[in-house]
């Protein structure tokens, strides 16, 4: 295989990745597995809004829970700047509200993480297709 | 309509009072929900309504049986550690 197919197949996959982690779902929804990237999209935004609402915004804490952080960065790049706004520790979190909020908020960043890899290993064998076809 | 926004908006600067009870553990039942929805909609061929709900049901049952048996064996292994070794032994645990 020429060389050009592989830095243009590395590239898609990069982008792929980008996409799945930018929008829930992206990834699948631009290799045209429509259904697949709505369920994925409406479930993980989901769980990370109830996630919000149930232990407010505080719960994403880029200075004192950092591992839980790093997972609820992986629901989408909209987290970081969310996690700005709630630095400022304007926002109360408390109790048991606090931890089902952190729990619900880095599963929903872990299951989109699932759904990256996914898109990417899709698109990866969709490539393997193309390239032998 | 903006009253409406800034009411939705505001609900989420606030924690909900949820109180540390037995009945605090069914937050966990949506949680299972999406797991399951998410790892079945990564796993299956091509998806299809009925067949998916099917698949997923089931994982979701699966799931709630296992943490049920988990969470029983635990209780008994408290128990035994809690009750009866410091009863064996002529004191309590406490």
């Amino acid at each position: 295989m020429p060389q050009t197919w592989k830095d243009n197949h590395a590239l898609f996959l990069i982008v792929i990745g980008l996409l799945a982690w930018v929008v829930p779902g992206g990834g699948h929804f631009v290799l045209n597995e429509r259904r697949r990237a709505i369920v994925i999209c409406v479930t993980v935004v989901l769980t990370f809004l109830v996630g919000l609402h149930v232990g407010s915004i505080g719960v994403i804490d880029p200075v004192n829970a950092k591992p839980w952080y790093v997972a609820q960065l992986m629901n989408s790049p909209a987290v970081f700047f969310l996690g700005q706004i709630s630095a400022s520790g304007q926002f109360p979190v408390f109790g048991r509200a606090g931890e089902i909020g952190q729990i619900y908020t880095s599963i929903a960043g872990l299951l989109n993480l699932l759904c990256i890899v996914n898109a990417v290993y899709t698109a990866h064998l969709e490539g393997l297709k193309g390239a032998r076809a | 309509m903006m009253a409406l926004t800034c009411t939705l908006l505001a609900s989420f600067t606030t924690p909900m009072r949820i109180d540390t009870n037995a009945a605090s553990m069914l937050w966990l039942i949506p949680l299972v929900v999406a797991i399951a929805v998410v790892y079945k909609a990564t796993k299956v061929h091509q998806i299809r309504a009925k067949a998916f709900a099917k698949e997923t049901i089931l994982l979701i049952g699966s799931i709630m049986v296992f943490i049920a048996v988990s969470a029983l064996i635990l209780h008994g292994i408290a128990w035994l550690v809690t009750e009866q070794l410091p009863a064996m032994a002529g004191g309590s645990a406490f």
